[in-house]
């Protein structure tokens, strides 16, 4: 027993020496999981090695959506949450109101060379609400088209410069679905069941005609931007009915459509050019593949776009050191210096310096969708939208079932007004 | 030898109290915050404001709330009484084997029901699968084409009682046979002599003997049933939520979703008294049933 003892204290002491001696240890949590997240290791690693001695990022990987934001909130509550997280920008609006986040102030931004001149202003101001800045972007992703080079050359969709043409247009687009019909039963796949890329290319193709999902006065859908959902619905619908697009398909099967060469196109998020990069790069693709900004249906391009950012919670009875502030604040700001290397899981960097970086300029395919980020759409700011939300279950309830021809377009452009009006009222 | 009550009833007490304290902790004062809290617009954490009884208004007015119920009542009806009697059925033919024979057949039936309902979701999402699902089979020799079954609106609520039976049957065969057992053999040879017909001797002898069995095993599934939840929520995945959503489903979604913790408790009183009131009201009703 005394040896027990004896080693129990010496044990103790030991640790006790390595803490004196530790760096500052900064708590990370984040939902990355695939390519985002063997990425986002490599970047925390070169991190930790960098500041060797000085700051250390201790990462915990949690289940992307509800269970992450749920856990988050619990354990910010409870002073039991992380010194950092990642953070979706469109789900800021319900993490201010539910109490989970902190206010980083300027002065602090500042003091690691971060403000609203580095990011674009509409992903800078996605992060903020009510004029307190609560995270600061990292990235912008989007969706895109991904296409099967080999089939758009048979179908005669490729200009000089081996680019998809004649895809603008709603009108184009299905002409030339119909002649990509010949080499692939389904010539575009996209997931048509639940949410997810369904709410994504409905809310691109609502934002090319100037629609208002979200007016100043709490109306969802005013009068007239029904029509241009209704519009946007019965276009996707199209595509199914067309027998262009597969049905109740879910995202999973989606992508092994088109990886498997049977569809021609693909729509889908940047994150998904890992998959096809890494396919390719193992020689198991079987065709040459490449990614363009979403064609424009409508009026003007537009598409919609979400932001990965950083955040601080707001740890209840756990005042945070300055020390601690510090490390964090270098994290986040070294993260957004070092972004290059996260734009390879497919992303669209944030910060401007490296967005324009000669770098990022000739990374193919980010390089040819880049343009996107001029011209995104972010989602509605309200406690209502953003990832995995009530607006995201809406989008699984009612416009999912119209693109499968289960429900009219108009009929479920109104459920889904009335549903979510009768939510936020 | 002389009996000191005080001292007795104060010893009894000692050895209730850590259960009352544990009850009273864990349980009551949780039920009481939670009605409380129905009063309140509180969020997921921390306080709210008292607003009275508007959450309940705003209850009875609720489209999605009137869902739930109806469609937890759907699924109370698709398994409460044919999970009993499946049980039943399969307890009375595994209680004719012998020996080893019956262990191997009744492990055979438990087995699913040590599965964590995560597996349960799997194996059976794999089975119904559109492209690759063994039960594409008997499906496309009935509806003549694949049949995305967890994605077609009224096959749903059925398909998900049919694996929830599959899965949970296993502790009610188990609960019958006990039950079984305990009738005396004695009566079964008196019945073989007198020359009663095997349905006789079910109808009068082994039916109205295991009966305090049925009532606990329709008991408990009522109360288990009226709780339903992981299932619904895992199958519905990647579909559409609003239509099959069940009553806890609500009240997660409530909750957890929209951050809405004092409205979510009024549904939690509104559950806990239909559970309640169902529970009592049906073992009342059993009980008489077995007395007469």
């Amino acid at each position: 027993m005394k040896t027990f003892f004896k080693i129990a204290m010496l044990s103790t002491a030991l640790l006790s020496i390595g803490a004196a001696q530790a760096a500052e240890d900064v708590v990370w949590w984040d939902f990355l999981s695939g390519g985002d997240g063997v990425r986002m290791k490599a970047l925390i690693e070169q991190f930790n090695t960098e500041h060797a001695g000085e700051i250390t990022i201790q990462p915990t990987t949690l289940e992307w959506g509800t269970p992450f934001y749920t856990k988050v909130q619990t354990s910010a509550a409870i002073g039991e949450g992380p010194d950092v997280m990642t953070y979706h920008l469109s789900r800021v609006p319900l993490g201010v109101a539910s109490g989970a986040l902190a206010p980083i102030s300027a002065e602090d931004l500042s003091s690691v060379g971060l403000s609203g001149d580095v990011f674009a202003p509409a992903n800078w101001e996605a992060g903020q609400s009510e004029g307190a800045q609560y995270a600061v972007p990292f990235d912008i992703h989007s969706i895109i088209l991904y296409y099967n080079k080999d089939k758009l050359a048979e179908a005669g969709l490729l200009d000089a410069n081996g680019l998809p043409t004649g895809l603008d247009g709603a009108e184009n687009f299905t002409a030339a679905l119909e002649k990509l019909k010949a080499g692939s039963e389904y010539p575009l796949s996209l997931q048509t069941s639940g949410d997810g890329t369904p709410w994504r290319v409905f809310y691109s193709l609502f934002g090319q005609q100037d629609g208002t999902f979200l007016a100043e006065d709490g109306t969802f859908f005013p009068d007239e931007s029904i029509p241009k959902a209704v519009k946007a619905v019965e276009t996707m619908a199209s595509w199914v009915e067309g027998g262009y697009a597969p049905a109740l398909t879910e995202y999973e099967g989606s992508v092994a459509l088109f990886t498997s060469g049977e569809s021609a196109l693909h729509l889908n998020g940047v994150w998904e050019v890992p998959t096809m990069a890494d396919l390719a790069a193992k020689g198991e693709l079987g065709f040459e593949w490449g990614a363009v900004a979403v064609p424009t249906f409508f009026d003007h391009p537009a598409t919609w776009a979400d932001s990965h950012g950083f955040a601080i919670p707001n740890n209840v009875g756990k005042e945070m050191t300055p020390e601690k502030k510090a490390a964090v604040l270098e994290v986040i700001s070294w993260m957004n210096k070092n972004s290059l290397a996260w734009a390879n899981a497919g992303h669209i960097p944030a910060y401007t310096p490296t967005r324009e970086s000669e770098e990022f300029k000739t990374m193919q395919p980010n390089a040819t969708y880049s343009v996107l980020a001029d011209t995104a759409v972010f989602d509605p700011k309200s406690v209502l939208a953003g990832v995995a939300s009530p607006v995201y279950d809406a989008v699984a309830n009612y416009i999912s079932p119209a693109m499968n021809g289960e429900l009219g377009a108009q009929e479920a452009i109104d459920e889904m007004k009335a549903d979510l009006q009768d939510q936020a009222d | 030898m002389l009996r000191n009550h005080s001292r007795e009833t104060a010893v009894a007490l000692l050895f209730v109290l850590p259960f009352v304290l544990i009850y009273g902790v864990l349980f009551l004062w949780p039920t009481v915050q939670m009605v409380l809290l129905s009063f309140t617009d509180a969020p997921l954490i921390g306080p709210g404001k008292w607003i009275g009884i508007e959450n309940y208004v705003e209850m009875f007015d609720d489209r999605r709330f009137w869902t739930s119920v109806r469609n937890t009542a759907y699924f109370v009806a698709l398994t409460v009484i044919p999970n009993t009697l499946i049980g039943l059925a399969i307890a009375m033919m595994v209680s004719r084997l012998k020996g080893w024979q019956q262990s191997i057949i009744l492990a055979m039936f438990f087995l699913p029901y040590i599965l964590p309902v995560s597996v349960v979701y799997r194996i059976w999402n794999w089975m119904f699968n559109l492209q690759f699902g063994i039960m594409q089979y008997p499906l496309t020799w009935i509806f003549g084409e694949a049949t995305p079954v967890f994605r077609t609106q009224w096959m749903f609520m059925p398909a998900v009682a049919f694996v929830t039976i599959w899965w949970t049957c296993g502790f009610n065969i188990l609960l019958f046979l006990s039950g079984l057992r305990s009738i005396s053999t004695d009566i079964y040879e008196a019945a073989a002599l007198d020359n009663a017909s095997r349905w006789t001797i079910f109808r009068r002898i082994t039916w109205p003997l295991i009966w305090p069995v049925t009532a606990l095993v329709l008991t408990i599934q009522l109360i288990l049933q009226l709780k339903i939840f992981d299932q619904v929520y895992l199958f519905v995945q990647g579909g559409r939520p609003d239509p099959s959503m069940v009553l806890v489903q609500y009240i997660y979604n409530q909750a957890f979703q929209k951050n809405e913790g004092g409205y979510a408790a009024a549904v939690s009183v509104a559950l806990f008294v239909i559970v309640i009131v169902f529970s009592v009201l049906q073992f009342q009703f059993l009980r008489a049933r077995g007395e007469k």
